[in-house]
């Protein structure tokens, strides 16, 4: 344990404070305020919280922003707000923001650095860029990059992927939900949208929809009539709030479902005319599932549910007119995620609750029209090599821990020597933190876009501040399926200090970069230089596309003006501008009760629509590769935890997300630091008592945590919440509060979508 | 004039801490544990895992009762604890001298010591702020994601209080004290 | 001393120098120290207070009278007990107790300014509550009866003082009842503080407003044995002081009688009356050692000396006394704190903390500082007004 202590106050060895060259000239205002004032503005805002987005009010006074209130006219957030949401007013006003451009001057993570103006930070990146891809000969996937945030993602990637060029953009989706999005594309042709509040019989598995809100999922559960079952190694809020709670083993989810669809097929429970119509392979299916005899008594084996349960819940299920086994979104847990979540889809397709109420359903989204540029074509390229070794695999976000391992073993097929980040926390968000820190380390430039001084930023060498939601407008942005609207989010005040929005940051960074990048590639491309001779310089650039501040020719106001009143017409985008939101319905929605409206009279709602689809039971490529075709049970899979160790599981507290909300004042006060979740008796016969300082040791490293005996938890499972231990100083409120979980999370991904496996570290506890 | 209370559908009641944060924000008031004007209370399910009982785990939103006839106003030396014209029971913190005796006297803890102004503040239903600027619901209310809370006018028998009052079964907390809470807990 | 139509017969040598001029043995060098030590404290306490506020303080929400409450219901519990026992002899006309009722007045005086002292650093605004007690009283709240009723009563004490420096006993006898009268019914009220909430069963009800005359009494008792101590230096050869002392022993045998009888059955119904919040507090008092402090000193040890031999050991009697006053402050003490240690709500409000059993209250360096500031006070006035004024009976009275 003493050696990790060294090793951490090494790391913040000699930190001086961003705030020291970042000091505020500005007032702040205290960290709530109570108005009574009439003449406030109510700007529309969508709240970037997390990645859910809700729709609210901004109360604006005098360019302050002092209370933020739900929006009743958004179908997918139900006129609420969230604690985050909340207390998003804290994001704004938090006094470690990021809010001058910055240039290392110390070591990597140690925070040192010196203010500069934005065009010495361009000048700075560009002189940087120009050196490695002339290094690289022109390949421009050198320099990676990553965004971590919903919003702007697109337009992020239009800029360093269409116009910079480069091939290797990463996201949070291979430390996230890309399993259950793959598995749901590649078995019925969709990823789709649950109707939660149309099912009159739930099943979740691991989803913890009353601790990690999404909408309208978690409001509609307690209103919709129906029975809600639920699976957890640990009974959380969603456990307590459901029918029946089954605690399950880690990671034995899919055995569960694999002995309900024995169930359903062996007993016939499933809907025969829906199978026959649209299933592809059924047959195969069923010869696979019977031979491999998945009774309700191997599930109990592997899951250690009662098997009558098994088979109680599984006819209940089947019986229900409107049954939905809930496809979470959550991080991935361990190597049979893939066949986990197929698994899932599988159930609901034999129930037939694919496009129709209650179940999966493909509904109507409003497809926005693009914004076209102009892609330049670097001959020069390289493709990623991220999912090298993966079977599928998301082509847009890739796989983190994949991209890293071949980057910290020099394995890549050319070097990656510069990276962009957009509010992706790598140093928190990923297993095995050392990991990240060197492949940060091997970088020749690390450019960091966000609005706090998180872990990965003072690992920059240049940081760009950008501002947060509220202070910006963004691109309009399209919201569900079964009642879809448009949604909007304006801009509640100017951006504080020199922050500036990620399109103003694109657009000068752009301009600073376009002409010497295109000169690099003059030098190197072939094809350029073709075009070059054959149309001249300045034809070949413009024609090219090698401009790269093309989308910012106009600035958001116009640009969202423009796209909105030629797809939709100027109503539609006055109701943006006014309300944020616009569905065909609103102004005719009513409110049924108690603020909760009804937006889409039910008979509008987009519960079937005309589609041709099958639902895949056999996935050749998987077998191609390896896999199981059809999902199946491994040995490897089983639930086995040495004497006297433990299995570990993360999750997050509803004050949370992940650790963007680290710093945030207000939620620190309801929740300061995490602790770990140990079983009462476990806790009892090793002398563990709330409070208690535990160290808890796996193969990558340690950490310390307060501990909490409960009855809540399986004896051989931990339980800690993620995005504490914040290690970066300059989060003042964050900074030595808790532990965290990816310090000793081990680095497995599986090998399907390359997905970071979050549930499979074994480790040892002592108490101090 | 109105005279005010709140429902709660407790039962809805998912602990997210939404209604605590907007109720900070709204009302300026302090940060710190002890400083909150309304709260949540929970017991953990009873058994041993995996035999967890889990329908015995509770969450009580709860708050100043708002009560018709309340302790705190009775023992207030200074008549600093008030009924305002909407029946609320609300503080005067230019009389509050900070005897602490109606922190003592309320039932249900529902008051706490503003340590910006030394005074005892509490649960206002909003009425200095939203209800001030002409809004119709307090800011508990407004964002509770599950719509456990139900605001209104108990003398209009047209509000949707009083319509959930004359359907549902209710109880207030510690009845027996006789302090009459305007809270009622919906069953 | 004329102060404009007020004569007040100051002792001939009152002086600086006279109040310095004590006999520099090590005991009374020790108190001396002590005091100065005291009432340095006080003043660094109430500076702490001044810059931190309540924050200063260990009280909380749940816990929000502490130990300066205590230590002022302490004070004015002792300045009734010297008024009753000062009434003895000039109100009631028993001619045994006459010799201590300048004294016993002066005590009074000096004992209740020494609880507003504390109090004024307890109460957030004092200044506040002097002018809202008048502009806007709330005539339904114990807390506003006992304030106005104590600031009547100190006025009447003075007043009958006065009387008793200039041997007016005709006019000392009528403020003398009046501020006994007024007293008696500031004091229950401040039992009725605790008597009228009905969120904590265990003080509710009429037990304390009589209980709080009783232990008056009590305390008022012990207070004479130790001044008088003081006096004559332990040396009580005197037959009057003697008789005296006797007489006020047995009158204590009989309260400390009475006061047992009264708190067994508010045990025994507290306990086997098995009301909610009340049995189980009542439980957990009999398990702290601070109940059973309050007890043995302030009861059975007193009680024991008295009945060794009727109460004519006045040395013993002067030790028992001191132990009976730690006594009297652990039972103002324990009543405020058993007051409260029920959690007036039972559920965990953040997951991180155990289910709450009893409310946890231990008293910060500052407000103990301001506390032992009071009794450092209290000493401090008393002695100089043992140098200004003639505190014993006028010779030839």
């Amino acid at each position: 344990m003493k050696k990790i202590e060294v090793s951490r106050r090494k790391f913040l060895q000699g930190s001086v404070s961003l705030c020291v060259y970042a000091s505020s000239a500005m007032a702040m205002p205290l960290a709530t305020t109570k108005t009574s004032k009439k003449n406030a503005e109510d700007v529309p805002y969508l709240c970037n919280m997390c990645r859910n987005k809700c729709a609210g009010f901004a109360r604006v006074e005098e360019n302050i922003i002092t209370k933020l209130n739900p929006n009743h006219y958004f179908p997918k957030s139900r006129n609420m707000l969230c604690p985050k949401g909340n207390a998003a007013i804290q994001a704004v006003y938090d006094k470690d923001r990021l809010k001058y451009p910055l240039i290392r001057m110390g070591k990597r993570g140690d925070g040192r650095y010196r203010r500069v103006t934005w065009d010495e930070a361009y000048e700075y990146i560009k002189d940087k860029l120009v050196k490695i891809i002339d290094e690289e000969k022109d390949n421009r996937s050198t320099v990676a990059y990553c965004n971590g945030e919903g919003f702007n993602k697109d337009e992020y990637i239009k800029f360093f992927g269409s116009k910079l060029g480069s091939a290797n953009f990463l996201d949070e989706g291979s430390i996230c939900l890309n399993t259950k999005l793959g598995a749901t594309q590649l078995t019925i042709g969709d990823v789709g949208e649950m109707d939660v509040a149309g099912s009159d019989y739930m099943i979740i598995s691991g989803a913890n929809r009353y601790e990690s809100l999404i909408t309208p999922d978690s409001v509609d559960m307690l209103h919709a009539k129906q029975k809600l079952v639920v699976l957890d190694p640990r009974c959380t809020m969603t456990a307590i709030k459901a029918d029946e709670y089954l605690p399950v083993n880690p990671g034995t989810d899919l055995a569960f479902c694999l002995s309900m669809i024995y169930i359903a097929i062996k007993d016939e429970l499933y809907d025969k005319a829906y199978v026959k119509t649209y299933f592809k392979d059924f047959d195969k299916l069923k010869k696979h599932i019977l031979s491999k005899k998945y009774t309700a008594k191997w599930a109990e084996s592997k899951t250690h549910i009662p098997a009558e349960r098994i088979k109680r819940i599984t006819k209940e299920f089947f019986a229900a007119s409107h049954p939905l086994y809930y496809l979470g979104r959550r991080s991935v847990w361990s190597q049979n995620d893939f066949q986990f979540r197929r698994a899932m889809v599988l159930i609901n397709a034999l129930a037939g609750s694919i496009n129709r109420k209650g179940g999966i359903i493909f509904g109507k989204p409003f497809h926005l029209h693009e914004e076209e540029i102009n892609e330049p074509l670097y001959s020069n390229t390289v493709d990623r090599f991220d999912l090298d070794g993966i079977v599928y695999g998301s082509q847009k976000g890739g796989s983190w821990l994949n991209f890293r391992e071949k980057i910290v073993t020099n394995t890549s097929p050319y070097p990656v020597k510069a990276m962009f980040i957009r509010k992706h926390n790598l140093m928190q968000n990923m297993p095995n933190i050392e990991k990240t820190k060197k492949m940060l380390n091997m970088m020749d430039l690390v450019v960091v876009l966000d609005t706090m001084p998180s872990d990965t930023a003072v690992m920059a060498d240049v940081i760009l501040p950008e501002c947060t939601f509220l202070e910006r407008e963004d691109m309009v942005v399209s919201f569900n399926r079964l009642e879809p609207s448009l949604a909007l989010r304006n801009q509640a005040i100017k951006p504080m200090y020199e922050s500036k929005s990620m399109q103003d940051i694109l657009k000068g960074l752009g301009k600073k970069l376009s002409v010497p990048l295109f000169k690099v590639s003059a030098k190197h491309d072939a094809d350029l230089q073709e075009s070059i001779k054959n149309y001249g310089k300045e034809k070949a650039f413009t024609e090219g596309g090698y401009n790269m501040t093309e989308l910012y020719k106009y600035d958001i106001t116009t640009r969202n003006k423009k796209l909105i009143t030629a797809q939709f017409g100027k109503k539609v985008y006055d109701s943006l501008k006014k309300r944020g939101v616009w569905h065909p319905y609103i102004d005719t929605q009513k409110e049924i009760f108690n603020n909760y409206y009804e937006y889409y009279p039910k008979e509008k709602r987009h519960y079937t629509v005309e589609r041709n689809y099958k639902v895949h039971c056999y996935l050749k490529k998987l077998e191609k590769h390896g896999f199981d075709p059809i999902p199946a049970w491994n040995d490897h899979y089983d639930f086995k935890v040495p004497k006297e160790a433990f299995r570990v599981i993360t999750g997050r507290y509803v004050t949370t997300t992940q650790s963007a909300t680290a710093n945030n004042e207000m939620l620190k006060d309801f929740q300061e630091e995490n602790y770990l979740w140990i079983n009462n008796d476990v806790a009892d016969s090793l002398g563990i008592k709330l409070g208690d300082s535990v160290a808890v040791m796996s193969s990558v490293s340690s950490i310390v945590i307060k501990a909490y005996p409960t009855n809540k938890i399986a004896p051989q499972v931990l339980w800690l919440s993620h995005g504490f231990g914040i290690h970066a100083r300059e989060m003042t409120h964050a900074f030595g509060k808790g532990a965290s979980d990816n310090m000793i999370l081990e680095d497995k991904f599986e090998k399907i979508y390359g997905c970071a496996t979050m549930h499979e570290t074994n480790v040892t506890i002592r108490k101090l | 004039m109105a005279r005010y209370g709140m429902a709660l559908d407790y039962k809805n009641c998912i602990n997210c801490k939404a209604c605590e944060v907007a109720c900070k924000e709204e009302n300026g008031v302090e940060l710190g544990a002890e400083k909150h004007r309304i709260w949540v209370g929970g017991n953990d399910p009873k058994g041993e895992w995996p035999l967890l009982d889990i329908a015995s785990a509770a969450f009580l939103p709860s708050q100043c009762q708002q009560c018709e006839d309340a302790p705190c106003q009775e023992v207030c030396p200074t008549h600093a604890t008030y009924y305002d014209e909407n029946h609320v029971v609300r503080v005067d913190s230019e009389k509050c001298i900070l005897c602490s005796y109606c922190m003592n006297a309320c039932p249900y803890d529902a008051r706490y010591v503003d340590d910006r102004t030394m005074t005892v503040d509490k649960c206002t239903f909003c009425s200095d702020t939203r209800l001030a600027r002409g809004e119709t619901t307090t800011a508990c209310q407004n964002t509770c994601p599950t719509k456990v809370r139900t605001f209104g006018d108990l003398d209009d028998p047209n509000s949707e209080i009083s319509e959930l009052l004359r359907t549902r079964e209710h109880f207030s907390l510690k009845a027996h004290l006789g302090t009459n809470p305007k809270l009622f807990y919906l069953t | 001393m004329k102060i404009g139509p007020l004569n007040i017969p100051l002792k001939e040598d009152f002086s600086l120098k006279s109040i310095l001029g004590f006999e520099k043995t090590p005991l009374n060098m020790l108190i001396a120290v002590a005091t100065l030590a005291m009432l340095a404290m006080f003043v660094i306490g109430v500076a702490n207070y001044l810059v931190h506020g309540h924050e200063a303080y260990g009280v909380t929400r749940q816990h929000p009278w502490g130990l300066l409450i205590a230590v002022y219901i302490f004070f004015v519990v002792s300045s009734t007990g010297f008024c009753i026992v000062g009434s003895l002899g000039d109100v009631f006309g028993f001619k045994d107790f006459t010799m201590i009722s300048k004294r016993a007045i002066f005590g009074s005086i000096v004992t209740i300014l020494a609880g507003f002292a504390v109090i004024a650093f307890e109460i957030g605004h004092p200044v506040r509550m002097m002018i809202y007690n008048v502009i806007s009283p709330g005539l339904t709240s114990a807390i506003w009866w006992m304030g106005t009723l104590y600031g009547l009563y100190l006025t009447f004490m003075i007043i009958e003082f006065y009387f008793l420096l200039n041997n007016d006993m005709k006019k000392a006898k009528i403020f003398g009842l009046t501020g006994l009268l007024v007293g008696l019914a500031a004091h229950s009220n401040l039992g009725g503080v605790f008597g009228f909430l009905n969120a904590r069963t265990i003080s509710n009800g009429v037990y304390y407003p009589t209980y709080f005359i009783l232990t008056a009494f009590i305390t008022g008792i012990y207070l004479s044995f130790i001044v008088m101590g003081f006096r004559y230096k332990l040396n009580f050869s005197d037959e009057k002081v003697k008789k005296l002392l006797e007489g006020l022993a047995k009158i204590q045998g009989l309260l400390i009688s009475i006061l047992i009888f009264f708190m067994t059955w508010k045990l025994l119904t507290d306990v086997y009356g098995g009301m909610p919040t009340r049995a189980d507090v009542a439980h957990h008092m009999l398990h702290t050692g601070a109940f059973w402090t309050e007890v043995i000193c302030a009861m059975l040890i007193p009680l024991a000396v008295i009945l060794k031999d009727f109460g004519k050991s006045p040395v013993l009697m002067f030790w028992a006394s001191l132990i009976g006053m730690v006594g009297i402050f652990f039972m103002r003490y324990n009543l405020v704190h058993d007051t409260q240690v029920k959690p007036l709500q039972m559920m965990k409000i953040t997951e991180y903390q155990l289910p709450p059993e009893w409310i946890e209250y231990f008293p910060s360096a500052t407000e103990i500082m301001i506390a032992l500031g009071g009794l450092g006070l209290c000493i401090l006035l008393y002695y100089v007004g043992t140098r200004a004024f003639n505190l014993d009976e006028e010779e030839g009275h």
